[in-house]
């Protein structure tokens, strides 16, 4: 029936475009949301969303500002809610967050590229940390616990592990070391 | 602020350590200093793109599946009903006097005899009187018809029926489309639908048109020919005795209120509870009530092939707990899902007020889980709401925590014969009250 197979076609598109601009999206939602868990969340939703909202997607157009458009709206509301219990950033940081996130988009893309080969370089005992640590559902709370090890130990040591990926980053894209140290 | 204490502070926020007051310090810097900012951003991707990374995440093309899965599921049952309206029409030749279909709900439903209708009594062609309550009949071809008393209708075969006086609601199946509602002034032909009819003392008949269409002529000629008019979902004629005008009349669904749930399961809702008549565009995020708790049917009888989790499947009072001790249904079962909504939106004078909202509905057949939470709700969604309805999202019901004594709390209450739930929503202007309700199928 073509009216099937057109909605599967545009389900094909869709899923097509998403699965490139999760991982920016995941990361423009965890600026705002602050915490990993709260992120998966809000960006499951906006992914739906975007899913039932993808017939006002106009083909040709930037898919990645229109996620993020979606995905800002699903993090405010989950922020207003949020509120209601703890201190969570305000309405006038996420504009600004999700304004500069646009612009640095692709630069932010340069960066995710270039982590790979960072990741590669670790050395074996950081490379088990940060996979452990990272791993999906783990927070480093339990996966210190698991390992019969204190939080603030690797808290500590992943501080220095992602400086130390920062640093490669920028020696990757032949950028100048930051100011800051 | 240096620099070192940026880098600090973004580390405690990655790490989830920050406490409230340097989470202030972080926001006021990154408001102020477009610089710290992109540093933040970089910090942010190099933490994200690590958990992307290493986290084994389901391809969000089987996470998409589901929706594929609605069409895949709707092209079988398209082919069953097909078959089963060919046996039936081939059935119906052998057996000159039969069954029809069944009583399928009572409320209250008596005969004029003063003997009460019971579930699964046959419907055979005949008269129906009721004086007063509801009666359900489901006919064999899937053509569900509720009476509303006091009526009085006249069943001829499966796909016919005349309404002499009162109030129907049908919904017709793609199996029984072609179902026919006569009338004293007005023929009525389903086409894939729902809708109501009622008939006054006087002959006069109003159509209301739920959802589809339906082809409405008067019974009495105009010359030659008769007059038809098609009727769409949202949209009302009424017709009279001695005239063979079809008048367009308000789409108003009020008079349909009581018989209307019943042909979807639900008995009775009372207190501040609605079931709500899908009209044109309906979906739960386009309908604001400030003073209702609203019903929305979504999938009927649906056989989800996943586990779903829930908040509660167990009688009493419902109350906060950790994902993971969420109860699971089973894959496979059929169940019929239900939306529960109060939105409280800001009005009037006094836009803070927080008013309690109160109601009790009551079901057909028992509730299997209760979904509260949002991102169970999310879940649910998937697979029970209705597809293309844009949901709205960030909902929640909010129970009082144990020795809390605070104002101001939901309460949710399944009763022990798992047919009702009884509902407290505490209105939060702004804020969205919603809950799921899986229902056994029929």
């Amino acid at each position: 029936m073509p009216v099937e197979n057109s909605t599967s076609d545009r389900h094909e598109d869709f899923v097509a475009l998403y699965v490139r601009h999760e991982p920016a999206v995941f990361s423009f939602v965890l600026g705002m949301v602050g915490r990993t868990a709260d992120a998966e969340d809000v960006t499951q939703r906006a992914s739906m969303t975007m899913w039932r909202c993808f017939d006002q997607y106009e083909t040709g157009t930037n898919f990645r500002n229109w996620a993020f458009q979606i995905a800002k709206n699903e993090a405010l509301n989950h922020l207003t809610k949020a509120r209601r219990d703890r201190h969570v950033f305000g309405e006038k940081l996420i504009e600004l967050l999700a304004k500069d996130y646009g612009e640095e988009a692709e630069k932010l893309d340069a960066r995710r590229r270039a982590l790979d080969s960072c990741v590669k370089k670790l050395p074996e005992d950081e490379h088990e940390i940060v996979s452990g640590c990272y791993a999906e559902g783990v927070t480093i709370r339990s996966y210190a616990k698991q390992k019969g090890d204190s939080a603030n130990k690797f808290y500590k040591r992943l501080n220095r592990i992602r400086a130390k990926l920062h640093h490669c980053i920028e020696r990757q894209l032949g950028l100048e070391e930051q100011v800051i140290r | 602020m240096n620099d070192r204490d940026l880098k600090d502070l973004i580390d405690q926020s990655l790490n989830e350590t920050i406490g409230e007051d340097d989470l202030r310090a972080l926001e006021q810097r990154l408001i102020e200093d477009p610089v710290s900012r992109l540093y933040y951003l970089k910090s942010i991707n190099l933490h994200a793109s690590l958990r992307h990374r290493f986290s084994v995440k389901p391809n969000p093309g089987n996470v998409l599946s589901f929706i594929n899965h609605f069409f895949t599921i709707r092209r079988v049952l398209l082919a069953v009903a097909a078959s089963l309206v060919l046996f039936f029409g081939i059935f119906s030749l052998w057996i000159p006097s039969r069954s029809v279909g069944e009583v399928a709900q009572v409320v209250g439903a008596y005969r004029d005899n003063g003997v009460a209708y019971e579930i699964g009594e046959a419907v055979e062609p005949g008269s129906i009187f009721i004086s007063r309550g509801l009666l359900r009949l489901d006919f064999s071809n899937g053509a569900r018809v509720t009476l509303e008393g006091p009526a009085e209708l006249e069943v001829f075969n499966e796909s016919r029926i005349v309404l002499r006086r009162g109030l129907v609601t049908a919904t017709i199946p793609e199996s029984a489309v072609g179902f026919v509602v006569d009338t004293i002034s007005a023929h009525v032909v389903d086409l894939g639908t729902s809708f109501g009819v009622s008939v006054r003392e006087n002959g006069q008949t109003k159509v209301c048109v739920f959802d589809g269409e339906v082809e409405v002529s008067s019974s009495k000629t105009s010359g030659v020919s008769k007059l038809t008019q098609l009727v769409r979902e949202g949209e009302a004629v009424r017709t009279k005795v001695d005239s063979s005008v079809i008048d367009s009349v308000s789409y108003e669904t009020a008079q349909f209120e009581n018989a209307w749930p019943v042909n979807y399961g639900v008995l009775q809702t009372t207190g501040s509870m609605r079931f709500v008549s899908p009209g044109p565009n309906f979906h739960p995020g386009n309908y604001e009530d400030n003073e209702h708790i609203v019903v929305f049917p979504e999938k009927r009888d649906f056989k989800a092939s996943e586990s779903i989790r829930v908040d509660m499947i167990d009688p009493g009072e419902y109350e906060k707990s950790h994902y993971d001790e969420k109860p699971t249904l089973v894959p496979n079962r059929a169940m019929t899902s239900y939306l529960l909504q109060l939105d409280a939106y800001p009005e009037g004078k006094n836009p803070n007020r927080r008013r309690s909202v109160r109601g009790q509905i009551t079901f057909a057949n028992p509730i299997v889980g209760v979904v509260t939470e949002d991102r169970l709700l999310n879940q649910s969604e998937v697979v029970f709401g209705i597809p293309g309805a844009d949901y709205p999202s960030a909902r929640t019901i909010e129970p009082r925590p144990e020795g809390d004594q605070r104002p101001g709390f939901d309460k949710l209450i399944l009763t022990a014969d798992r047919h009702s739930l009884i509902l407290e929503l505490r209105e939060n202007p702004g804020h969205l009250d919603q809950v799921r309700v899986l229902v056994e199928a029929d």
